[in-house]
């Protein structure tokens, strides 16, 4: 029996040996064998990372006047995919208390259903350190999980929406922009840029983000500060922007639609719409940007701590004419008598005419059983490319139009030139979305067809299309800054150049990472008395009686500041037409080119012309610098929720 | 009524003038050292797990060292009362404690107690608690030793069915609080004692079969809520589920293994101090022990459990019955199962139940009742001649 017993009270004994033996070998493998592990998972559990907002670099005039600017701004954010709906209540009376502020202004904020859903909404911004202070101590009342306060470095513009879209703006980074900078460090709820300068110089402008490296406790509570690295603010970007001739451009634009819309088209008996327009100027010497207005325009600072999606929408919406879109590069407008600059070197280097080919202008051709006509049915009488060039004559263009295509070794010299002058490709200046254009010709007639026949029931290319194109009429299509290019090129004397906008990068530590420089992209070639023989008929557009700008030129003192010309009148079927306006200055030694587009606005000379010649005033220095304050370009529907 | 000896055995009583058989002069020192160390241990540690919050919260950082000293004296004394009568005479009164604790876990899930975690577990006394399942465990040691004594070493079907029965009770009420961790002591003890009484070989097989059948059975049939499931299971992949259930289990071993091999130093463990393990005063109390102290501390902690349990299982060997050999079983096998399971949980071996760390782990009702336990061991062991 007793034996029986101690044999049972072994087998006993041998368990619980066996167990205390599987708990040592346990705690051996723990606290020796992998013990280093258990270590760094321990540091890690106790050390938050706190990532500390680079500010983003400045956005400078070329003389360092500073368009985009930076300051700090505290939030309060509330996760809403995190809140509990009985927990709400509770936190909606905590943050009104704090912020000092009613419970369903708190409430109205939280509910904003224009912010991603996902997103920690703002409920505060511009809060104060107290604020601050108070939702990081406790935690309790204020669960880390939900209620976030921080500092970011948001954008401001000191003038305003000036520039708005050559800068452009910046927005919370999305899903495909995270994926498209893979590996970069970004993380959701970064700021990037969306457009202008602030997209293509992302890299530069976006600095690196420094750390504070805090020590917590389990429940989140913040106990120290364990390291630092400070964030690095990003390099400043210069532009080749002159801000004096930027706000004359804009002012000028913007005055000049207003006033066109006053104004009654002869034809329809109806007043212009002049909705919207834009104006380049650039510079010959070298290609670069001194003036880019696009109208309607938009307030960057709009995208600070994030756009309602409402208000992008109708940013975006043609019915407001897409005030988001840069119609400089993206605006796409058949060029008008602006474009006999092309045809009239088309002809010189073909060797169709030379500078004293004359013909007589009788007011109209037929070409095949269509009359063309002058504009105004005017005839001229015996014209010369100098002549024809100043009173604008369609007749003397219209037949060198009909000669390339009948008559010409190269049938498609015009568009050839035309391709060297820079028309039908992106210009390749350094901004985002640029349009192309197209120069038509039999190849472009056939693709059009093929893709559309009922919008383009023909797929040859006729001699009448020649002549249409001769003129700048047709499926011909530029941008305001390929039209300003062109001219550039033809005024510095045949380089064609890449135009630029940002003019110098400097990083933070005052050192300049990249200086634009002109880069020639192509050269057209004319014989110096050919050259001379056409700048005489832009001079005279706008000095001599016969010239067509003579009257938006009246009073300007020319001895010093000599204006060379071009005015465009694009007819758009349905609607009236493009006025367009290009000129050079000085004539005899160009440092700026300028074009001036106005959609539905009439005839150049009236309408684009006197909005070029009020810009050029400035430049020459005949008045002061045009002061004034920009504002956005209200949108159709904001008189409706001003009185809501 | 037993066989080896007692009180009235004629050769031992008059062997020596001076009565040597006295029990007060074979008190195990060996088993009252570990208990005096390991509680003194325990309340320093609770001390270092608990003080940084208390202050924090702008509380007296001593407020659970004191409170544990208390119940640490209250448990000497409870252990000594215990070791003077003599268990012989306490096992007559088997039944009336084993009603009593019968009566006290009926009570408590009744509206006299307090619900607290999900259990309905505790009688709420002024500031104290008062945990009846904690007390019942001794309740059930000595009524199913005294019950398993009778069968003389050969336990009849009958006898077991017997022992099953009264086993089932104490659990099927502490089951309504419910107390998985409480239940499983009690199956221990029971199979430490069936195994002890001498049960059948065949009848021992078919009872670890049907408790083999029975863990499957409350995972199939969904006898257990799922957060009881999620606690149990979370520990054989503690990282799928870091954030709810396997983050116990997780931030335990990562204190218990950034102690190394000799540890932090006392009061120096930043997680302890940062209070990432939960309830690390309580059921987590060893991790406390094994990020400030280390591998050599925590083994010397195992080492006083195992010289404890080797004592007892020397006081139930030299028993002079069989109802001493079975007492100190079931207090051998309630102390083995709950360093095995509490430590085991904390390093990640076992799943997580609520089972406190005897001496160590901050609770009146578990404190004081290891001590009963002991008491019992002592009690046996030192009359071992009478």
């Amino acid at each position: 029996m007793k034996a029986a017993v101690g044999l049972r009270l072994a087998v006993l004994g041998v368990v619980a040996v066996s167990l205390f033996g599987a708990l040592i070998t346990r705690l051996w493998y723990l606290q020796v064998l992998t013990a280093p592990s258990y270590q760094l998972a321990a540091e890690q559990n106790q050390v938050r990372l706190i990532p500390l907002p680079a500010p983003r670099g400045r956005i400078l005039d070329r003389h360092g006047e500073v368009i985009v600017d930076n300051r700090m701004s505290t939030v309060v954010t509330v996760d809403r995919t995190a809140l509990d709906p009985d927990h709400r209540p509770v936190l909606l009376a905590r943050l009104a208390a704090l912020l000092g502020e009613p419970v369903d202004v708190v409430a109205t904020r939280l509910d904003d259903r224009r912010r991603n859903p996902v997103l920690p909404v703002p409920v505060a911004e511009e809060v104060g350190d107290e604020v601050v202070v108070a939702i990081r101590e406790r935690p309790d009342l204020f669960d880390p999980k939900l209620v976030s306060a921080h500092q970011v470095a948001v954008r401001s513009y000191p003038h305003g929406p000036l520039a708005a879209h050559v800068v452009g703006y910046v927005g919370e980074i999305n899903d495909r922009e995270l994926e498209a900078h893979h590996g970069e460090g970004y993380r959701l709820g970064d700021e990037i840029g969306k457009s202008g300068v602030e997209l293509v110089h992302e890299d530069a402008l976006r600095g690196s983000v420094g750390f504070e490296k805090l020590e917590i406790d389990s429940s989140g509570r913040a106990l120290g500060v364990l390291g630092r690295r400070e964030p690095v603010r990003g390099s400043d970007v210069y532009l080749s922007i002159d801000i004096t001739l930027q706000r004359s451009a804009e002012v000028a634009l913007v005055d000049g639609l207003e006033s066109n819309r006053a104004r009654v088209d002869r034809e329809t008996g109806r007043r212009y719409e002049s909705p919207a327009g834009s104006v380049v100027i650039i510079d010959p010497r070298d290609g670069g940007v001194l003036a880019m207005a696009s109208h309607p325009t938009y307030d960057p600072s709009e995208f600070v701590g994030g756009i309602s999606f409402d208000l992008f929408d109708r940013l975006q919406d043609p019915a407001n004419h897409s005030p988001l879109n840069n119609r400089a590069i993206q605006g796409e407008y058949a060029p008008g008598s602006t474009f006999k600059l092309i045809t009239a070197t088309a002809a010189l280097l073909e060797g169709l005419i030379t500078p004293q080919t004359t013909i007589t202008d009788r007011g109209s051709i037929r070409v095949g059983n269509r009359t063309f006509r002058n504009a105004g049915s005017r005839s001229y009488g015996a014209v010369a490319l100098t002549r024809a060039i100043t009173v604008s004559s369609d007749v003397f263009f219209y037949l060198l139009g009909r000669s390339f295509w009948e008559e010409a070794a190269n049938r498609e010299g015009i568009q050839d030139t035309a391709r060297a002058y820079g028309l039908g490709t992106e210009t390749g200046i350094d901004l985002p979305f640029e349009a192309d254009g197209r120069v038509p010709d039999a190849a472009t007639r056939r693709a059009l067809h093929a893709a559309n026949p009922d919008a383009f029931p023909e797929s040859r290319w006729f001699t009448g299309d020649n002549v249409n194109l001769a003129i700048g009429q047709g499926e011909l299509v530029v941008t305001p800054l390929q039209l300003a290019n062109a001219y550039a090129t033809f005024a510095n004397g045949g380089n064609r150049l890449v135009p630029h906008v940002v003019h110098r990068i400097e990083s933070s530590l005052g050192r300049t990472v990249f200086e634009a420089e002109a880069v020639v992209a192509g050269r057209v070639d004319l014989a110096p008395d050919h050259a001379a023989a056409m700048l005489s008929g832009l001079r005279n557009v706008t000095s001599s009686t016969e010239g067509t700008a003579v009257f938006a030129f009246s009073g300007f003192d020319q001895s010093s500041y000599p204006v060379a010309g071009k005015t465009g009148t694009a007819q758009i079927a349905g609607t009236h037409d493009t006025a367009v306006f290009v000129a050079f200055a000085p004539a005899d030694a160009p440092e700026l080119a300028v074009v001036v587009v106005m959609e539905e606005s009439g005839f150049g000379s009236t309408a684009a012309a006197p909005v070029a010649r009020r810009i050029l005033e400035v430049a020459a220095g005949h008045t002061e610098p045009i002061v004034r304050d920009l504002v956005a370009t209200p949108l159709a529907g904001d008189e409706e929720e001003v009185a809501r | 009524m037993t066989l080896f000896g007692g009180a009235s055995d004629p050769l031992r009583s008059t062997a020596k003038r001076r009565d040597d058989a006295a029990p007060w002069r074979h008190v195990d020192l060996f088993i009252v050292a570990p208990v005096v160390v390991l509680s003194v241990l325990g309340t320093v540690m609770i001390y270092s797990a608990t003080r940084t919050p208390i202050e924090q919260s702008g509380g007296d950082p001593t407020t659970f060292l004191d409170r544990q000293l208390l119940f640490v004296a209250v448990g000497l004394v409870t252990m000594a009362v215990v070791a003077t009568v003599d268990y012989r005479r306490l096992s007559d009164g088997a039944w009336l404690v084993f009603g009593l604790a019968v009566v006290a876990l009926v009570a408590v899930i009744s509206p006299l107690g307090t619900e607290s975690k999900g259990a309905q577990a505790w009688f709420q006394l002024g500031s104290f608690q008062l945990q009846p399942s904690e007390f019942a465990k001794p309740a059930v040691i000595v009524a199913l030793a005294a019950l398993a004594a009778r069968s003389g070493g050969e336990v009849s079907l009958r006898r077991v069915a017997q022992v099953l029965a009264v086993t089932a009770l104490p659990v099927g009420l502490i089951y309504l609080q419910p107390d998985v961790g409480t239940i499983l002591v009690f199956f221990a003890v029971l199979g430490g004692l069936l195994v002890a009484a001498g049960v059948k070989g065949r009848h021992l097989t078919v009872l670890g079969l049907i408790a083999v059948l029975g863990v499957f059975g409350m995972f199939r049939l969904d006898v257990l809520e799922d957060y009881q499931q999620a606690r149990l299971t979370a520990f054989i992949d503690p990282a799928d589920d870091l954030q709810r259930a396997g983050y116990n289990q997780n931030q335990s071993q990562i204190a218990i293994g950034a102690g190394g091999f000799a540890g932090a130093g006392l009061f120096e463990g930043s997680q302890t101090n940062l209070s990432y393990v939960p309830e690390q005063h309580t059921d987590f109390i060893f991790t406390a022990v094994g990020e400030e102290l280390g591998f050599l501390g925590a083994a010397s902690v195992l080492a006083l459990f195992a010289l404890l349990v080797a004592r007892v299982w020397r006081a139930a060997r030299l028993s002079a019955d069989l109802l001493g050999t079975l007492l100190c079983v079931g207090i051998m096998s309630m102390l083995v199962f709950q360093v095995f399971q509490n430590v085991g949980m904390a390093t990640g071996i076992m799943p997580i139940t609520g089972i406190p760390l005897p001496f160590l782990s901050y609770g009146g009702s578990g404190t004081i009742t290891a001590f009963i336990t002991v008491g019992l061991a002592l009690n046996v062991g030192m009359r071992r001649f009478v």
